[in-house]
């Protein structure tokens, strides 16, 4: 992927695709989220990065409200809501159905072949017949080249494998934005290294994408824009260039050293 | 010697007088044990409830019905509300009683199960948009059935020797049997001996399959 291309990708909408505004999460006296405000622009591949207990995860979790920001504003795509007023389950479906999830843990369902962990959600979430789900889940095992699984069990699978199909089963439901919350972060760097292969082909397909994520090599190279948090708030964000060679703050720094260090 | 010997040697013939009442006997269990795994299912959606409401009322029924000796439980059901409300055959008494208690117990061996699924099957059913009936029914639901299997059928085993107590309502079921044997045998342990051995063999198979699930379970679950 060439530098040059990204910025012209990330500013071809004006309209960005996500759009978080003053959010605020608490849990008890804890204040998780400090009134952060984030948009991210179609085909944009945004990476959070920082300190763990930062409030990454729970920043990611929010956009598509697995997290419930106590308020703020919040649009994905067309869905725009003012959590001033507890949201409706169809208001929920609605949102969760423009974004795409991958955890850490994989989270596919052990009891299901990984066909059908990708055509069920398919057949449930869009109506799709089970042949229209089938074919694409086919297409999406030949994606992440794991057509030959489409009748094994995921407890069958390596840890990478299995984030793969993840990834494919997100994929299915046509989502607008994809949320990868440290997809890495469970698997030894071997079988990392075919997860981020698989991320970094959905990027240049030009899947808006924001990733929590460990792996500064791959933030550096991949992503259009770094996020770097840190207790509950933005502290620091732009380029990798900019961000990770050359942080602005001395919080930043340390934290960037330290990874650096490390390696 | 022959003062014990005798009876010894009548078991055999104990033992197939008492296979007249090893359907009644089968016949209650299993009834009991379906009325009490599909009633146990909104008892412990009602137990896992968001709302105050409906918890209490589930934890309240599971904790009375486990507080009640099952003979008390079946003579309220016969004798109360059957005599002055509606009239009950001695085994419906039996398969609604039984059912009742089964119940409660079978929505907490589900509930057991529900704890042993790992919180990111539910993150991720909720995230891919999955409605709250959808997730349950295939994701979640099919996972506590498995894990829960091992234990159903341990109180498979204990509600087949429970429901014994049917017969203080006139349950003509193997232990009806075996007390009229032994009174007509006038004393002597050998109709409880042939009891014994009929519960025995009633119970291996379904110990048998609980043990195979078991192993099957194991083996899904690790690599």
């Amino acid at each position: 992927m060439n530098a040059d291309q990204k910025p012209a990708r990330a500013s071809a909408a004006a309209e960005p695709i996500v759009s978080l505004k003053n959010i605020d999460i608490r849990y008890g006296n804890f204040h998780a989220i400090k009134n952060v405000s984030l948009d991210v622009y179609r085909g944009e591949v945004v990476a959070m990065v920082g300190p763990s207990g930062a409030g990454k995860s729970t920043l990611l979790r929010a956009i598509n409200m697995l997290e419930t920001p106590v308020s703020g504003t919040l649009k994905v795509g067309n869905f725009s809501f003012t959590l001033d007023h507890e949201l409706s389950q169809k208001e929920l479906l609605l949102l969760r159905r423009s974004t795409g999830m991958v955890f850490q843990q994989f989270n596919l369902f052990p009891h299901m072949t990984v066909e059908k962990n990708i055509s069920l959600p398919q057949m449930r979430v869009l109506g799709r017949s089970k042949e229209e789900a089938d074919k694409v889940t086919a297409r999406l095992l030949e994606r992440v080249q794991l057509a030959d699984k489409a009748k094994s069990y995921p407890a069958r699978l390596s840890g990478g494998q299995q984030q793969r199909i993840a990834i494919a089963r997100a994929l299915a439901l046509d989502p607008q934005v994809m949320l990868f919350d440290e997809p890495t972060s469970a698997l030894d760097p071997e079988l990392g290294l075919e997860v981020l292969a698989v991320m970094r082909e959905l990027a240049n397909d030009g899947m808006t994408m924001i990733v929590v994520t460990h792996e500064i090599a791959f933030a550096a190279e991949v992503a259009d824009r770094v996020i770097v948090m840190a207790d509950g708030e933005i502290i620091e964000q732009g380029t990798p260039e900019e961000v990770i060679r050359n942080p602005r703050l001395p919080r930043t720094q340390k934290f960037f050293r330290a990874i650096l260090d490390r390696h | 010697m022959t003062e014990i010997l005798t009876p010894l040697m009548n078991i055999g013939q104990y033992f197939i007088a008492l296979l007249k009442g090893v359907p009644i006997s089968l016949a209650v269990t299993v009834s009991a044990f379906l009325v009490g795994a599909i009633l146990g299912i909104p008892l412990v959606l009602m137990r896992r409830s968001q709302y105050w409401l409906p918890r209490t009322l589930a934890r309240v029924y599971i904790d009375v019905i486990r507080g009640i000796p099952p003979v008390v439980w079946l003579f309220i059901i016969f004798f109360g509300v059957g005599s002055s409300i509606i009239a009950f055959t001695p085994t419906q008494a039996a398969i609604l009683g039984m059912g009742m208690i089964s119940a409660g117990y079978l929505a907490e061996i589900y509930r057991g199960g529900f704890l042993a699924i790992p919180p990111g099957q539910t993150l991720a059913s909720v995230a891919l948009g999955l409605t709250r009936i959808d997730s349950l029914r295939f994701v979640l639901a099919p996972q506590v059935l498995r894990v829960s299997l091992p234990a159903m059928a341990t109180y498979f085993i204990s509600l087949l020797k429970d429901t014994t107590v049917a017969s203080t309502i006139g349950v003509r079921d193997v232990m009806m049997l075996v007390t009229q044997q032994a009174q007509a045998a006038g004393g002597g342990f050998g109709p409880f001996i042939a009891a014994a051995v009929i519960y025995i063999l009633l119970s291996i198979p379904v110990a048998a399959f609980a043990r195979v699930m078991d192993a099957k379970l194991r083996q899904r679950v690790s690599r």
